[in-house]
């Protein structure tokens, strides 16, 4: 285990002969080995699995798992030989009802591709199987059918290396933990003599309590408000945020949030409803009116919608004041400096240099960056959509920190989140939305899980039948 | 022009100073700014030991300004070009719109009879066909290459229709022909600067300055990298398409001006035709992604050298035009595919660190 950019991918490419390492070997059974390349990995009995299982599209499961070796007659392929050794391995490791052998590539799950992936690795009598993240994409019933899958394995003496965030799966699957942090093991611990606190702690490098503390710091003035808001998406929404108040928006995923937030921000259109910004109504049809009335907006698909990944840090930092700091359209490069160096440094991004191209940060400081942005544009109103998705526990911490500290300091926050913890944890009231409806309005202290869910998957019916 | 441009020694100074624990990162930062400049300087010197090598024309002062002359016409395109590459647009009119501002151009000379009566109408209807092709893409969503590919058929047409007869229209106004083929600092033995190639060398360095240190370059390149992005950083993308069309048009016209200043006449195609493959290739062959979002004015000028000397060397020697062709074709190929080359050896770099 270990947060996003511990060194846990960049370990496994080494296991499986992508990336050389610069110093040290490995020893496999006794035996000391280098790889020059992932087929003298895959000879020698390592097999890596990443997340993103190599499916060929085109063709079906069997040729998938044989690809490479398919047995021949002549110049064609034998099909009779090869359904019935795959069928046969499918049986054998009782997937007979999950993966049909004759499922076209493209369109199996991910979790029917990672069992391609495993049935491809254990043809070649595979003694290593590393899998990263392969819960990621997979329901309950098919990690616990993974679990049986793995456990299967290791009585059969394969040696099983899992990466994974998920804390319950690892104290659930694993005999012993190895934490990573910047590129270092931390420590090796035998599940049966450690607990979810300690491997935090040592994932984290400090406690992780107290991290969801907020300070309450709403006042009376209303930031933003919106008005019987109507859009392709959603019916009648009106809410206000003060002045140092989050709001923060819980719903299942579809219920319209993010929709929410780009019709606020202009994104997508409004087709009526009014929105006011400190008092004054705003006509907002494109995010540049959004931005100059004092919105930001941080949004959901950080990599396709906030950040340009081939350019820098700074150019990424500086993209919505770039009026701000030009005069007569030549922007002033030591005030750009001071300004990006200004919120790098007080969000804490690390980053090599102001130079470096955002897509090789890591997905914590790549929404640091996003967030930066956002702080310079000095916003009375900020819309963070689902603000630490995908990010590790070191970052979730400090953009909790953040939130709480923009809200103090009397920026009105519209938080959307799936996490139920991090909504009841943060926001000083709570909007719950249900396809396209505002539902129900908690405040923190009458906020709970339950109460949260009953309004998110409440019938739509009994919804209707009051309003008509 | 100076090789180590300003971009590659910051990136160099960023990117490598401060990591000093990955040695790779050093060979990375190279392997991506520098070598795509110096590849082509490299290119271009076997270019141009093979060509001297077999004619000893090549290095003549005339032959010298022949190419400092006819990469000028290539060089204006290619610099529109590269801001709609950038962008991450295309436009396949450019030739087409030059050859349309030619015609304008020699046109407004004969009923004004001054220099810049001709050189204004160029470059008006340049931009008047740029913002066309720019409104054709923002408010009737027609995708780039095809909307250009139409107006590069449809100017073309228009071209021929101005022209009286579809004939060249002759010019003969002095100050306007020097604009083509005028000299300053010649001497006995120097033949001079062409006037031509001094203009590329001023629009070219506007542009790369413009690119680089205004709010409008910034906005083209995060634009090219990542519309949504930059869409919802507050940048109008129509309003950037329909400017940087213009401009595309814009600098296509002035190509025109030089074509009918240095021929004497307004060509309604000659002179004109595939530029838009030749500044294609420049750009690309430059560095620049096709995607968008990455590439510089410089290096796009290094290319128009290389393919400027390219032709020349390929007239020098006798080689029959259907096989230039072939020759343009091929290297824009070529260029595609260095460029595939290096967003994927980019990519491995960039999951590495991931």
């Amino acid at each position: 285990m270990g947060e996003n950019g511990a060194g846990k991918s960049t370990l496994l490419r080494i296991l499986s002969g992508d990336y050389q390492p610069d110093q040290g070997w490995l020893t496999l059974a006794g035996h000391r080995l280098t790889f020059a390349s992932p087929r003298q990995a895959r000879q020698s009995g390592i097999r890596v699995i990443y997340q993103e299982a190599e499916i060929i599209p085109g063709v079906d499961v069997a040729e998938n798992i044989y690809a490479g070796e398919l047995p021949r007659r002549g110049p064609f392929i034998d099909r009779g030989r090869l359904d019935a050794q795959v069928r046969e391995a499918i049986k054998e490791y009782g997937f007979g009802t999950v993966l049909p052998a004759h499922a076209d590539g493209d369109k199996l799950s991910p979790a029917q591709r990672q069992l391609v992936e495993i049935l491809r690795a254990l043809k070649s009598g595979v003694k290593v199987l590393a899998l990263d993240e392969p819960t990621s994409s997979l329901t309950d019933e098919q990690v616990e059918s993974l679990f049986v899958l793995m456990r299967r394995l290791r009585s059969e003496g394969v040696a099983i290396v899992y990466v994974s965030h998920r804390m319950r799966e690892m104290l659930q699957i694993a005999d012993r933990i190895a934490v990573l942090r910047d590129g270092r093991l931390v420590a090796v611990r035998p599940v049966k003599e450690t607990s979810e606190g300690e491997i935090v702690r040592l994932m984290v490098g400090r406690d992780l309590t107290e991290v969801l503390e907020r300070t309450p710091s709403a006042s009376s003035r209303v930031v933003l408000r919106v008005r019987d808001l109507n859009s392709d998406w959603h019916r009648g929404i009106s809410f206000e945020i003060k002045a140092g108040e989050v709001l923060g928006f819980a719903g299942l995923v579809g219920a319209g949030r993010t929709e929410l937030a780009k019709v606020v921000f202009g994104d997508y259109r409004r087709n009526s409803g009014t929105i006011e910004v400190d008092g004054r109504v705003v006509d907002i049809r494109h995010p540049s009116q959004a931005i100059a009335a004092g919105i930001g907006l941080a949004p959901e698909d950080r990599k396709g919608d906030g950040l340009v990944l081939i350019r820098s840090v700074q150019e990424n930092v500086a993209l919505a004041i770039l009026r701000r700091l030009s005069r007569l359209r030549f922007i002033r490069a030591a005030l750009e400096r001071r300004v990006v160096r200004e919120y790098v440094d007080r969000l804490r991004i690390r980053t090599p240099s102001m130079g470096q191209q955002v897509a090789k940060l890591s997905g914590g400081n790549q929404q640091k960056v996003v967030l930066a942005r956002w702080l310079a544009a000095h916003p009375k109103v900020l819309i963070l959509d689902e603000p630490t998705r995908g990010i590790d526990v070191g970052a979730k911490a400090e953009i909790y920190r953040l939130i709480n500290e923009l809200a103090n300091e009397g920026i009105g926050i519209m938080l959307i989140s799936s996490e139920l913890p991090e909504i009841l944890g943060l926001a000083d009231r709570v909007l719950v939305m249900q396809k396209g409806r505002i539902t129900g309005e908690l405040s923190a202290a009458e906020a709970t899980e339950e109460k949260v869910l009953e309004l998110a998957m409440l019938d739509q019916l009994t919804v209707e039948s009051e309003t008509a | 022009m100076s090789v180590n441009g300003p971009e590659s020694r910051e990136v160099k100074a960023g990117g490598t100073a401060r990591r000093p624990e990955i040695p790779g990162a050093v060979r990375h930062v190279f392997s991506r700014v520098d070598t795509e400049s110096l590849s082509l300087i490299i290119a271009l010197a076997i270019l141009v030991i093979a060509i001297a090598s077999q004619t000893d024309k090549f290095f003549l002062p005339r032959n010298l300004l022949n190419i400092g002359q006819n990469v000028s016409v290539l060089g204006l395109v290619a610099v529109g070009e590269t801001i709609v590459i950038l962008a991450g647009a295309l436009d396949i009119s450019v030739g087409s719109i030059a050859g349309v501002a030619s015609v304008t151009a020699a046109i407004a000379l004969q009923h004004t009879s001054l220099a810049g009566g001709g050189v204004a109408a160029g470059l008006m209807v340049g931009l008047a066909f740029g913002v066309a092709n720019g409104l054709v893409v923002t408010v009737l969503r027609v995708n780039p290459v095809i909307a250009t590919l139409a107006t590069f058929a449809a100017f073309r047409g228009i071209a021929f229709l101005l022209a009286p007869g579809g004939k060249p229209v002759g010019v003969s106004n002095e100050g306007f022909i020097n604009i083509g083929v005028g000299r300053i600092f010649d001497t006995d033995t120097f033949p001079g600067i062409p006037v031509s190639l001094l203009l590329l060398i001023g629009v070219a360095a506007a542009v790369e300055v413009m690119l680089r240190y205004t709010d409008f370059g910034r906005s083209i390149y995060a634009m090219g990298g990542n519309p949504a992005a930059a869409r919802l950083a507050g940048i109008s993308l129509n309003r950037m398409r329909i400017a940087i069309y213009g401009s595309s048009g814009a600098l296509a016209g002035l190509a025109g001006i030089v074509v009918t200043a240095r021929v004497t006449a307004g060509e309604p195609a000659s002179g004109t035709q595939g530029l838009e493959l030749q500044a294609i290739t420049a750009v690309l062959l430059g560095g620049a992604a096709l995607t968008g979002g990455k590439g510089s004015v410089i290096a796009t000028m290094l290319a128009v050298l290389l393919v400027g000397t390219l032709t020349d060397g390929m007239n020098l020697l006798g080689i029959q035009t259907f096989y230039q062709d072939v020759a343009q074709g091929l290297l824009l190929i070529t260029a595609v595919a260095i460029g595939q080359y290096r967003a994927a050896r980019a990519e491995r770099a960039r999951t590495r660190t991931g």
